[in-house]
């Protein structure tokens, strides 16, 4: 797969430093998947957030912080040689483990039709995802359930050939991830792992290509608004 | 500082945590607080950063990290599952991607003593605006208003220095694998 289109700096830097919100931050770690160039920005970010750590004026600890931590430490962590395990993913190993169930309990995206071939990506693995409504002609929409963050929008969308998403514009950032398929809108041409970030201002409407349903993931920031009646349809949704 | 947390994964070295701890628990505090949480809640997670420090040691792989930098995501991510919790919800691997091995080589792998110099020096290199632009990104869920508030500058203006800034920082830090 070979992706022509990355997250901002800015977009990389903030998951990099953890304050992306919850939706485009979804989108972001499915992107890094596919793609080792962003992964390598998003350590570069990592290793400067080290050295702002490194830089920060020491805040006072309570008197008995070192005691307490100490009494909390338990026995020697189980040694060895030192393993091949990756920056960052010591405190992430658990919450994998008690991470919600795996995909066999997850509500899985009902009407949602995928290609020979295609997998939605891992990340979505233990997402619920809503029964694909229709919501246009030959579009297709679904919410992504991202309970940790109850005002993020994020929707699988499923786009017949030639097909138009309507037009709409949005108050923050939309991001879009390509899982199969392509796009095009104004500002180019859009294929299977291409992240696209569009500004709140940009009043678009991506047209699928000719040759094959287009499947994606759109996050919004802020609050979508599509014209026209659909805009009235779908308003109860988003 | 490298060393301590291999001295704890080689041998469960109390003497090491303990540098390690008076190093940076202040600082975890320091910089917890400063991107919104309380200094309560900020002193509790320095503690759990830290014990995570010790549990996890054996996971810390010198070479592709500086400590400090190992130490910056199991804040970060002890923190954003702290402000998930608090909205009531469960945990999720925000980044599972890291449990998969980046193909790097041998002769692209710095040692972290002198990536964290690296970074330094290109952050030294950025202006004292450009600086603070980086900053705020990294503390600021909403960095481009709190930018423009900050620098007295409008939303745009502020959009588009960050870009300029972080572009600036690419380019420094290009050859930092």
């Amino acid at each position: 797969m070979s992706v022509h289109s990355h997250p901002g700096d800015d977009t990389l830097l903030r998951y990099a430093a953890g304050v992306l919100p919850a939706g485009p931050a979804l989108l972001v770690e499915i992107h890094l998947q596919a793609c080792p160039h962003c992964r390598a920005a998003v350590r570069r970010f990592e290793a400067v957030g080290g050295v702002l750590l490194d830089a920060a004026e020491p805040a006072a600890l309570a008197g008995d912080a070192f005691a307490r931590t100490l009494a909390r430490l338990g026995p020697a962590p189980v040694s060895g040689p030192v393993s091949g395990g990756l920056t960052g993913s010591g405190a992430r190993r658990d919450h994998l483990e008690a991470g919600p169930s795996g995909s066999a309990a997850a509500p899985r995206a009902e009407g949602l039709v995928l290609p020979d071939g295609v997998r939605l990506p891992r990340p979505l693995a233990s997402r619920r995802i809503g029964a694909m409504m229709p919501v246009a002609p030959g579009v297709r929409m679904g919410r992504v359930h991202v309970p940790e963050d109850g005002q993020s929008n994020v929707f699988l969308f499923q786009i017949g050939p030639g097909r138009a998403i309507p037009r709409h514009t949005h108050a923050g950032t939309e991001y879009t991830h390509v899982i199969c398929g392509g796009f095009s809108d104004p500002s180019g041409h859009y294929g299977p792992g291409d992240l696209v970030e569009a500004d709140g201002d940009v009043d678009h409407s991506p047209r699928v290509d000719d040759d094959g349903t287009c499947i994606c993931l759109a996050a919004f920031e802020g609050r979508l608004r599509f014209h026209g009646l659909l805009g009235v349809v779908l308003r109860p949704f988003i | 500082m490298s060393a301590l947390v291999v001295a704890i994964a080689r041998t469960g070295d109390r003497e090491a945590f303990a540098l390690l701890f008076r190093h940076f628990a202040p600082r975890v505090k320091a910089f917890l607080m400063r991107s919104g949480l309380a200094a309560n809640t900020a002193e509790e997670l320095a503690q759990e950063t830290l014990l995570t420090v010790w549990r996890k040691a054996s996971y810390f792989d010198p070479t592709r990290a500086a400590a400090s930098t190992w130490i910056f995501t199991i804040a970060r991510n002890l923190s954003i599952d702290m402000k998930r919790r608090e909205r009531n919800m469960g945990t999720v691997d925000l980044d599972a991607v890291d449990e998969e091995a980046d193909e790097t080589s041998g002769e692209t792998i710095l040692m972290s003593a002198e990536r964290e110099a690296r970074v330094r020096a290109a952050l030294a290199k950025l202006s004292e605006e450009q600086a603070a632009i980086v900053r705020l990104s990294f503390f600021q869920e909403k960095p481009h208003s709190q930018i423009a508030q900050e620098l007295g500058i409008p939303l745009g203006t502020a959009k588009s220095r960050v870009r300029l800034a972080l572009s600036r920082l690419r380019t420094l830090l290009e050859d930092l694998k």
